[in-house]
């Protein structure tokens, strides 16, 4: 099978890509964000808005494409309610980005073909009796993200998701509530399938499954598989052919002439931020979990930067576990003096709550930081286990017995719960040697 | 300012100047036709019209065209704005061809007719513009030139058509044509009141990413000029050698220069030009302004066709065929290959524009009758335009001037220079008005 998508994104502009219109304020009610340029009316010119310009390049680096020098616009020409001009303004062959690629938490990389900048259409609300628009949608500044046909399953497809959802997050657009998708699905000897307009991270990894088993269902039975449009059905969980036909001819491409060349190279934007690339490089580094330090910084600023500081300073898998305590408490706006305070409490072991990390805001004392040793818990819990030998025999039948041990020594120490449990299991295993 | 424009000012209009002029005007355009409505805001200036393809706020808008038929924008277009803003009076909007489809200001409704001569054409698509100039004493049109539509009416109606080079003057407000050759220029009765004009309503414009910060270059009249050897020939011939002769005597130097491949501009434009008029004109749907159908219970595709059948037969001509060359099975054949020799004509003519400017015939005919003229057929017609094709394909700075008169009707030549060299050819100009009186039938509005 073979994989490939176009995504949608949504870009956190204030104003729109062309016009000085609001790009957000759908609570200002329907059509109220519109002007002569979103509306097309004969007369008005776009102006090109400079920072969803520079937005398109640093997604184009982050997905290591090849920057156009000079990037310029087409028209795309075709008739429907909801495109004011009757042609979109979007970019081909001099798109702000080209011949990419990222990389998946395996390893694998992903082709990317093309990053674009266009414009959304308005929307469109279908009611029984009536269709309306809402043309404060259009014109807003949109991303399209075409993938070379590399994607080989539905783990990854959600890898990928995952991966340019954590660099996207980085540049600051974040895509889990206004992701739309293209898919294109082909399996071994059949022709290859468009799913349009599936919207959110789910309904895409639903869509894949759905036209995955319809095109192998038909292959199974020696049917063709037609190349065809099809939608899907976020009700029925199904995709439905749309009996439509659209061909590259038909849209009748052409420069926009009323836009000029943009010198890219000009652009001084920030370097990119590639979180999976980074948790690889730390995990590598600092001799830990790939997998923890991805979870934690993945889509958090505030974790990637505590981490970037302290890392080298302090034990990795002590970071981990400060920035965990940090976003358990909804703390990760905590400056960094206070982060080496909190790691210094980590590292001793003891018992953390949101009291202590409110202590250590404060800059109050939070109590010894004597690190209190495994051998001095190992023996505690030896003397509680041998002081009454029911417990052993109790063991792996009852939790609550378990439970009472960590309970009765975390307080005791004033340690971490999680960590006096991970001691008491090594010397239940001793014993049970 | 020199020119008529100070004059009309020292002369100072009495109470009333404008209401006559109104009446007065009212009172010919029944005739002539120069006119889509005549409007008068911001009274007490400098008299000035404004294409029908250009947008002023709260007058109706339609390029001559019914699927526009009483669409009124809520802005105004940059350069109506700027001179609005200096004072000017706005008078009202001039007929053109539809959309600026035409070289003899035949697509429109009502067209415009001749002042020197009702029987014959006034030459489009500023067809208006240039009759208004004709025929008033005090005023300057704004007008638009795609591939000729400012040279074509100059020429045929007596007046100076100044064309800027591409990107001088924003095209914000304007209906587009071919967005990548659209100009908005000016015809007035001499080339001082084009160049005070000029000055005030170039420049850079946020709302139009392709006006450009350079300024035109200080520069005089140059001595040196060049003909087109492909372009001397047909009726105006002998005119415009006579004229050639004149300018020697006048002390300019007269080179020759020979560009084969001429007749092959006219393809690449009308290639270029409908390309990109298919897909301006994609979005008179009658959705949401201009002419609205009823029945929005139809199907979309059905209301839009039905809007569109509002067309001319040139606009939908010009949808077809420009639709048809920027289809991906022909694309590279006709659009590529036409953008290509525009490069080539512009590196071509540039070489020559280093060592002088260029004169020649703005049209190859004498002034037509109506009657004539609407019995050719469109490739004819389309071939008229091989002189204006070449400066406005190229983006260069033109004026079209009268230099004789033949039967009575006024013919007029080109003068071309490189780009941002609008105050050269703007002065030689000037320097033909010292030794030459242009003719006007009337004086609408003089003092
Ligand atoms: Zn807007």
């Amino acid at each position: 099978m073979k994989v490939g998508l176009e995504i949608h994104v949504s870009l956190p502009t204030r104003t729109k890509l062309f016009c000085s219109c609001k790009a957000r304020g759908d609570e200002d009610g329907p059509n109220s964000n519109v002007c002569p340029i979103c509306m097309g009316f004969p007369g008005s010119k776009p102006a090109l808005n400079g920072k969803a310009l520079e937005y398109a390049v640093m997604i184009a680096a982050a997905l290591d494409c090849k920057l156009s020098k000079l990037t310029s616009f087409v028209r795309k020409v075709y008739f429907y309610p909801d495109l004011p001009k009757s042609y979109q303004i979007t970019q081909l062959s001099d798109a702000v980005g080209k011949s990419g690629k990222l990389e998946l938490s395996t390893g694998k990389a992903i082709g990317i073909t093309r990053i674009q900048l266009e414009e959304d259409p308005a929307k469109i609300i279908r009611g029984d009796e009536y269709t309306l628009l809402d043309f404060n949608r259009s014109g807003r500044p949109l991303v399209e993200i075409v993938t070379d046909p590399d994607i080989r399953s539905e783990d990854e497809l959600r890898d990928f998701v995952a991966e340019l959802r954590g660099i996207l997050y980085h540049i600051g657009v974040d895509i889990n509530e206004e992701l739309k998708a293209d898919l294109n699905v082909s399996v071994d000897g059949g022709e290859r399938v468009e799913v349009k307009n599936v919207t959110g991270i789910k309904a895409l990894s639903d869509a894949l499954k759905y036209e995955l088993g319809r095109q192998n269902a038909l292959a199974g039975k020696g049917q063709e598989i037609k190349r065809e449009t099809r939608s899907f059905d976020e009700a029925s969980m199904k995709t439905i052919s749309s009996r439509e036909k659209e061909s590259d001819e038909e849209y009748g491409y052409i420069y926009e002439t009323d836009l000029t060349d943009y010198d890219i190279s000009r652009l001084h934007v920030p370097k990119p931020v590639i979180p999976g690339r980074i948790a690889k490089e730390y995990a590598k580094r600092y001799k830990a979990s790939e997998k923890a330090i991805r979870e934690q910084i993945m889509l958090s600023r505030e974790a990637l930067a505590l981490m970037d500081k302290a890392k080298g300073r302090h034990e990795m898998n002590e970071i981990i576990k400060g920035i965990e305590l940090l976003k358990r408490y909804g703390r990760l706006q905590m400056g960094y003096a206070s982060f080496e305070k909190l790691l210094e409490a980590v590292s001793t072991g003891m018992l953390i709550d949101e009291k202590t990390i409110g202590k250590i805001e404060k800059g109050e004392s939070v109590g010894s930081f004597k690190r209190i040793s495994d051998a001095e818990i190992d023996d505690s819990i030896r003397k509680m286990i041998m002081d009454n030998e029911k417990l052993l025999k109790e063991y792996g039948k009852n939790n609550k017995v378990f439970n009472f041990i960590v309970g009765k020594i975390s307080k005791e120490y004033g340690v971490d719960p999680r960590h006096v449990s991970d001691r008491l299991k090594a010397v239940l295993d001793e014993i049970a040697k | 300012m020199s020119g008529s424009i100070e004059e009309f000012h020292s002369k100072k209009a009495g109470d009333g100047y404008y209401e006559r002029l109104e009446a007065e005007l009212k009172k010919l355009n029944a005739e002539l036709h120069a006119f889509n409505n005549i409007t008068l805001l911001n009274t007490g200036g400098y008299p000035f019209s404004a294409k029908d393809n250009l947008c002023v706020e709260g007058v109706e808008t339609t390029a001559s065209s019914r699927i526009l038929k009483g669409y009124v924008p809520p802005f105004n277009a940059t350069a109506v704005e700027r001179l609005l803003k200096r004072k000017f009076t706005f008078i009202g909007k001039t007929n053109m061809d539809e959309f600026g489809f035409g070289t003899f200001g035949l697509n429109s409704d009502e067209p415009a007719r001749n002042p020197f001569n009702r029987e014959y054409v006034t030459g489009g698509s500023s067809s208006g513009a240039a009759v208004a100039t004709s025929v008033m004493k005090y005023h300057v049109a704004l007008a638009v030139s795609t591939g000729g539509s400012i040279s074509a009416p100059s020429s045929f109606c007596g007046v100076v058509g100044f064309t800027p080079t591409y990107g001088l003057v924003s095209r914000y407000g304007l209906l587009d044509y071919g967005n990548s050759l659209d100009k908005i220029g000016i015809i007035s009765r001499s080339a001082s009141d084009t160049a005070n004009v000029f000055d005030l309503i170039r420049g850079p414009d946020d709302k139009d990413s392709t006006s450009v910060s350079e300024a035109p270059k200080k520069e005089k009249a140059k001595k040196n000029l060049f003909v087109i050897k492909e372009l001397l020939k047909g009726e105006t011939q002998s005119y415009f050698e006579r004229f050639c002769d004149k300018l020697r005597g006048l002390g300019y130097a007269i080179g020759e220069v020979s560009v084969p491949d001429i007749e092959k501009a006219v393809q690449a434009y009308y290639i270029i030009s409908m390309a990109e008029a298919s897909t301006n004109l994609a979005k008179y749907t009658g959705f949401k302004y201009g002419y609205k159908n009823s029945g929005f219970e139809k199907g979309y595709n059905e209301f839009f066709t039905e809007a569109r059948s509002n067309f001319g037969v040139e606009a939908k001509r010009r949808i077809v065929l420009g639709t048809f060359v920027r289809s991906s099975s022909v694309r590279s054949k006709y659009y590529d290959k036409a953008m290509k020799v525009r490069a080539l004509l512009t590196s071509r003519l540039s070489k020559t524009l280093e060592k002088g400017n260029i004169i020649i015939p703005a049209m190859p005919i004498l002034t037509p009758k109506i009657e004539e003229a609407r019995q050719m057929d469109s490739v004819s017609v389309y071939k008229m335009d091989i002189s204006t094709i070449p400066p406005n394909l190229c983006g260069l700075p033109h004026v079209c001037f009268p230099y004789d008169y033949a039967g009575g009707m006024p013919i007029g030549a080109q003068i071309i220079g490189s780009h941002f060299s609008d105050n050269g050819v703007l002065e030689f100009v000037q320097e033909w008005e010292k030794t030459f009186k242009y003719k006007f039938k009337y004086d609408v509005g003089a003092l």
